[in-house]
């Protein structure tokens, strides 16, 4: 039995079906809504800034599980992105003097065509070329920005105008962005492109043969990805009025991924989850002096070892058994194994 | 002129080796498991860490401290394989239906880890390591080199050549290739794949470990020394072909010398980016890179 579910490539899906799982997007926007209420009780714009910080990491997780929970690829460059995105509205302002809200939108043209161009030449290829290439592309432009002084000041990083002067309309800001995001990725995964990328993500060569063109798929993931990163990224930096390298560590790239992981893989609300969760819990690990990376990096190898679905996937299976056990005891039915097919939700 | 050049290329190559050590180890495990290790470079960081504490604070001898540091990496390696990824390929059947993206999100989860233990409990300042010899200057011809970077060099290159030795013509090599060529034949020879996996993972440690340790003196132990070389060694894997084990040697070589030539001649504070635009050039101009089977489009 353990050997049969092994062996036919499904283990990432669920064994239920989707009618009896609630919602991503009632689940999302319920989330939402209650983080938009907590301006009310916090008013402390310490734990604000947290939490607006916590959005940017999910804006970038919600990305990153775009392409690595829902096309199988693993990019190692998702804080890259959003350094790079961050320093084109950055430079355009620094040296040019553009408003940022045009910045803010070239950063999503500019990163967008930089994965673009990545992904037409490394999906090509199959194998491990795309997350070698994406771990070197990270590295390396990090060390652009910090060794072209004469453009960037290195290390010292530039000094950026906020967006918008107050706390609070920012974080109203980053929270319309994030729903947006999630609107837009749950639209895109149920749409026929949502299909093809899934079905990439369970046998490459399967969709190649029922006609899925699997390297412009990819590549259009990872260019989707990528703009969103950068349109994280350049937000963030009007928020933090700075941009710097230290955006684009590849430590950065592993929190994105470690919020991922411990949420949920191939879920929409895992990321979302995840990344409140993490950096949360990261600001008070931070108080009594753990390395919070310490602590999520063991939870990553745990998770991606036993529980792959992460949280929301665990709270998921739990709900869908309770809701199960309820309605055959309804029906005065003892729990039996699956039900009939229900429409697919992400 | 010429003589400059030698020693451009003279002091590269030196550099070339340890890239080499580290990517032949990527490339065994490569060619067994089908996934990159992405916590390679937090093996060449244990093995700093390991030469350079324990010369510095046991006082026992650097000899003993190198060949520590050796055992280390071996033993961290096999550790990695037993436990974390053993589990994720012991089921299956069909090696072409595994889920790579567990193993990728499992090693680069244990290289933040590494990163941040090492950081949390022997902390995040640098350490330099002992030179092994005391001599500051040797004088080959035209090329000029620390001694103890001599010294670091014979060793290095003469353990890179006693295992690549082994690998062609010890048992255990032939084995190794076996498996690399057709696990599942190999299995049908009367061969333990997963015996085969640990093996190639100790191996690799110690490759890393050692030029981990070799390089102590030189990029000083701290717990994120180890990404640069790991990003190195991603580019001559690529460059030498996913794989190929000769590649891996002479594609290390080649990146230690090209990079050294552009530190010299382009800009020194770029001199790490010439490794990526390496890995571009090869991408877009033979991906197969120069020895590997030819990466096929999907």
């Amino acid at each position: 039995m353990m050997q049969k579910a092994r062996d036919g490539a499904t283990d990432a899906r669920y064994d239920f079906t989707g009618d009896e799982r609630p919602h991503p997007l009632t689940v999302s926007f319920g989330f939402l809504l209650f983080v938009a209420v907590l301006p009310l009780l916090v008013k402390s714009p310490y734990w604000l800034g947290v939490v607006i910080v916590a959005m940017y990491f999910a804006m970038l997780a919600a990305a990153w599980n775009l392409l690595s929970g829902y096309v199988g690829q693993i990019s190692l460059a998702p804080a890259a992105f959003a350094m790079l995105g961050g320093y084109t509205s950055g430079l355009l302002w620094h040296h040019l003097g553009i408003a940022p809200l045009i910045g803010i939108g070239s950063a999503v043209v500019v990163t967008a065509l930089l994965g673009l161009f990545l992904g037409r030449i490394t999906f090509k290829l199959s194998g491990p070329y795309f997350t070698l290439t994406t771990l070197g592309f990270a590295e390396i432009s990090r060390l652009i920005m910090a060794n072209s002084l004469k453009w960037t000041r290195g290390d010292l990083g530039l000094h950026l105008p906020p967006l918008l002067s107050n706390r609070v309309h920012t974080y109203y800001l980053f929270i319309i962005v994030l729903a947006l995001v999630q609107l837009g990725l749950y639209g895109l995964l149920r749409s026929r492109a949502g299909l093809f990328l899934q079905a990439i993500r369970d046998d490459e060569i399967a969709a190649a043969g029922r006609g899925v063109d699997v390297v412009r798929w990819k590549t259009i993931a990872f260019a989707l990805s990528s703009a969103i990163c950068g349109l994280g990224g350049a937000l963030y930096v009007h928020f933090s009025q700075l941009a710097s390298p230290e955006m684009g560590l590849i430590l950065q790239s592993g929190l994105v991924l470690s919020m991922v992981v411990v949420g949920g893989l191939g879920t929409l609300v895992g990321p979302l989850v995840g990344a409140f969760i993490v950096q949360v819990s990261s600001e008070m690990l931070r108080m009594v002096g753990v390395r919070h990376m310490l602590v999520f990096a063991l939870l990553v190898i745990i998770i991606g070892r036993f529980m792959r679905h992460g949280l929301w996937g665990a709270a998921e299976q739990w709900i869908v058994a309770r809701r199960r056990r309820r309605r055959m005891a309804a029906r005065g039915m003892a729990p039996h194994g699956k039900e009939g097919a229900g429409g697919w939700v992400p | 002129m010429l003589a400059e050049l030698v020693d451009i290329a003279g002091t590269g190559l030196v550099m070339g080796v340890f890239y080499a050590m580290m990517a032949v180890g990527l490339s065994l495990i490569f060619g067994i498991l089908k996934v990159v290790n992405f916590a390679h470079g937090e093996f060449f960081m244990i093995g700093a860490y390991a030469y350079t504490l324990i010369a510095l604070r046991t006082g026992m001898s650097l000899g003993t401290a190198l060949v520590t540091a050796v055992l280390v990496g071996a033993a961290v390696g096999v550790l990695t394989e037993r436990l974390l990824l053993r589990p994720l390929y012991a089921g299956y059947v069909d090696w072409a239906r595994i889920r790579h993206e567990y193993m990728i999100i499992v090693t680069f989860g244990l290289s933040l880890f590494l990163m941040n233990f090492v950081s949390q409990f022997i902390g995040p300042y640098s350490v330099k390591g002992p030179d092994l010899v005391a001599r500051s200057r040797v004088e080959i011809g035209p090329i000029m080199m620390s001694g103890h970077r001599f010294a670091a060099f014979l060793i290095g290159s003469g353990f890179l050549a006693a295992s690549l030795a082994a690998l062609r013509f010890s048992f255990w090599g032939k084995q190794i290739q076996a498996v690399a060529q057709n696990r599942l034949g190999a299995s049908l020879a009367g061969i333990d794949p997963a015996r085969v996996s640990s093996i190639v993972f100790g191996l690799s440690g110690a490759l890393a470990g050692l030029s981990g340790a070799l390089l102590a003196p030189i990029f000083h132990a701290e717990p994120q020394v180890g990404v640069l070389p790991s990003v190195k060694s991603y580019v001559v894997v690529v460059l030498g072909g996913m794989g190929s084990v000769a590649g891996s040697v002479i594609g290390g070589l080649i990146v230690g010398i090209l990079e050294n030539f552009g530190a010299i001649y382009v800009s020194y504070a770029y001199r790490d980016v010439f490794g990526f635009i390496i890995l571009m050039a090869v991408l877009l101009l033979r991906p197969h890179g120069l020895f590997g089977e030819r990466a096929r489009p999907v």
